[in-house]
């Protein structure tokens, strides 16, 4: 089943800026993708570096979504939605670069959500959420890299 | 060196007095309300930031049974500490009295006082202390200064005080849970006192004035801060920079899952950030509300030798595996 954007935001509550497409079904992506400093990755990718805790606890995506991460000007969050029931995600993971936000595991297709970027669908599958860094230009920096935040 | 100081604190002048006062007043308080909890409180709620007080709602970290005390700190002493401490009073202070001036001696900072001032009223108003009556008063006294004026300056028969500013523009603080906030003016200055001083900030970082109104390349390079260099860079925009600044072009390809934009890979100047770098160039993957798409340049390390592994880098993967990457919105 294909989705507009404007379907998604009626579903979920969540508002894009006006000047982006509405009328278009979201792609649904089953490989690498990225939104905005998001990287979506599928498992496979990075089974070797990264891994789940003993510990680590799922929730379930609620229809009014899980706020991944959020723009450096404080507003503007990537949102992680679904059907209730079909996905769920953790933070609680091992990530040898320090970049994962969390893994998603969904069995129907999901969706992120941004006002700026739009949206996005993920295809059924296991996934790590990674966001963005650069090498820090400051030379006392606490670490050699910095997260980006758009 | 300077002369010993008289062993009473009485002789004392009067600026010290004020000091020890105030000092003596803040522990008096502090033994009221229970130990000040921030300097424990990282180790046991979690450096990773996940658990932090500091990143919870409050309702939230009530729920995780997080003591009441530490959560009005958190959105009040902690909170106030990085909007009014670090993010306002601090860039004023080294703009109006920069190091190599003589020190005007110890200075009082009226409104911007309210971080340590707040703190304690709120702890006694939501109910969670009492102070000494004598103690109370005095605290009355700090509340008004914070309430009416701006920087003040005591000595013996005189006070110095300094009117509060006429304009501060503020922008939310990133990574901000509790509503602190960082000057932010991109067309004029984020803090302008009604004699005409002006204090010029962009996103939290403390500027000249030529960043804001004429950023050329010459002025970036002769900079010394590289916090400075970056926010000027960034008023130019990158593409412009790179243009400007005729840096060499490591390699160019196509973006995957961006069609029909590039990613290009820039040898920098070392003297622009003090080490050896490379800068990738990269375009958004969505337009912004005027049908552009918006460049910026990303700082990379300067082994890597071609733009996807370069962007590859940016998300922890190989430059194989960015490769094939699907869609970039």
């Amino acid at each position: 089943m294909t989705m507009t954007l404007a379907e998604l935001t009626d579903l979920t509550g969540l508002d894009v800026l006006d000047h982006l497409e509405r009328q278009v079904a979201i792609p649904v992506v089953d490989g690498l993708q990225a939104q905005g400093d998001l990287i979506v990755i599928p498992y496979a990718f990075v089974e070797h570096s990264v891994s789940t805790h003993h510990y680590t606890r799922w929730q379930d995506v609620p229809a009014a979504g899980i706020e991944l991460l959020r723009s450096a000007a404080g507003g503007n969050p990537h949102s992680l939605v679904a059907d209730p029931g079909t996905c769920r995600f953790t933070g609680g993971l091992r990530d040898a670069t320090g970049l994962a936000l969390g893994m998603i595991d969904t069995s129907a297709v999901a969706y992120l959500i941004h006002p700026e970027h739009g949206g996005t669908g993920i295809a059924p599958g296991r996934y790590v959420v990674r966001r963005q860094r650069e090498r820090s230009t400051e030379r006392r920096a606490w670490s050699a890299n910095r997260m980006i935040a758009d | 060196m300077p002369p010993p100081l008289p062993a009473r604190n009485f002789c004392w002048p009067l600026v010290a007095r004020l000091a020890t006062l105030a000092s003596e007043l803040r522990e008096r308080m502090d033994d009221r309300i229970g130990q000040r909890s921030s300097s424990l409180i990282s180790w046991t709620w979690g450096v990773s930031g996940t658990g932090s007080v500091r990143t919870m709602a409050p309702e939230e970290a009530l729920a995780a049974g997080v003591p009441v005390k530490r959560v009005v700190e958190a959105l009040v002493y902690d909170a106030l500490t990085e909007t009014l401490r670090d993010s306002v009073c601090a860039p004023v202070r080294t703009e109006l009295l920069p190091p190599a001036v003589d020190s005007p001696g110890l200075a009082w900072y009226g409104q911007h006082d309210a971080t340590w001032v707040a703190h304690y009223d709120v702890m006694a108003r939501v109910g969670l202390t009492t102070y000494l009556s004598d103690d109370q008063d005095q605290l009355g006294l700090w509340v008004e200064l914070a309430r009416s004026t701006g920087w003040w300056w005591p000595g013996e028969g005189m006070c110095v005080m300094a009117e509060r500013p006429t304009e501060i523009h503020t922008e939310p603080q990133p990574g901000g849970f509790h509503g602190e906030l960082r000057l932010h003016r991109d067309d004029g200055p984020a803090v302008l006192y009604a004699d005409g001083v002006q204090v010029h900030v962009l996103h939290g970082t403390h500027v000249p004035e030529w960043v804001i109104n004429a950023p050329t390349v010459e002025r970036i390079h002769a900079e010394r801060n590289v916090e400075v260099r970056r926010s000027a860079i960034e008023r130019i925009g990158w593409g412009a920079y790179i243009e400007q600044a005729r840096l060499r072009l490591v390699g160019t390809t196509g973006d995957p899952g961006n069609p029909g934009s590039d990613l290009h890979l820039y040898d920098v100047p070392r003297e622009l950030w003090g080490r050896p770098a490379r800068l990738l160039l990269v375009v958004n993957g969505s337009v912004e509300p005027d049908g552009r798409r918006r460049r910026y340049g990303l700082s990379v390390p300067d082994h890597l030798e071609d733009p996807l592994s370069a962007a590859g880098w940016t998300y922890g993967l190989s430059g194989e595996q960015y490769a094939g990457l699907v869609r970039r919105t």
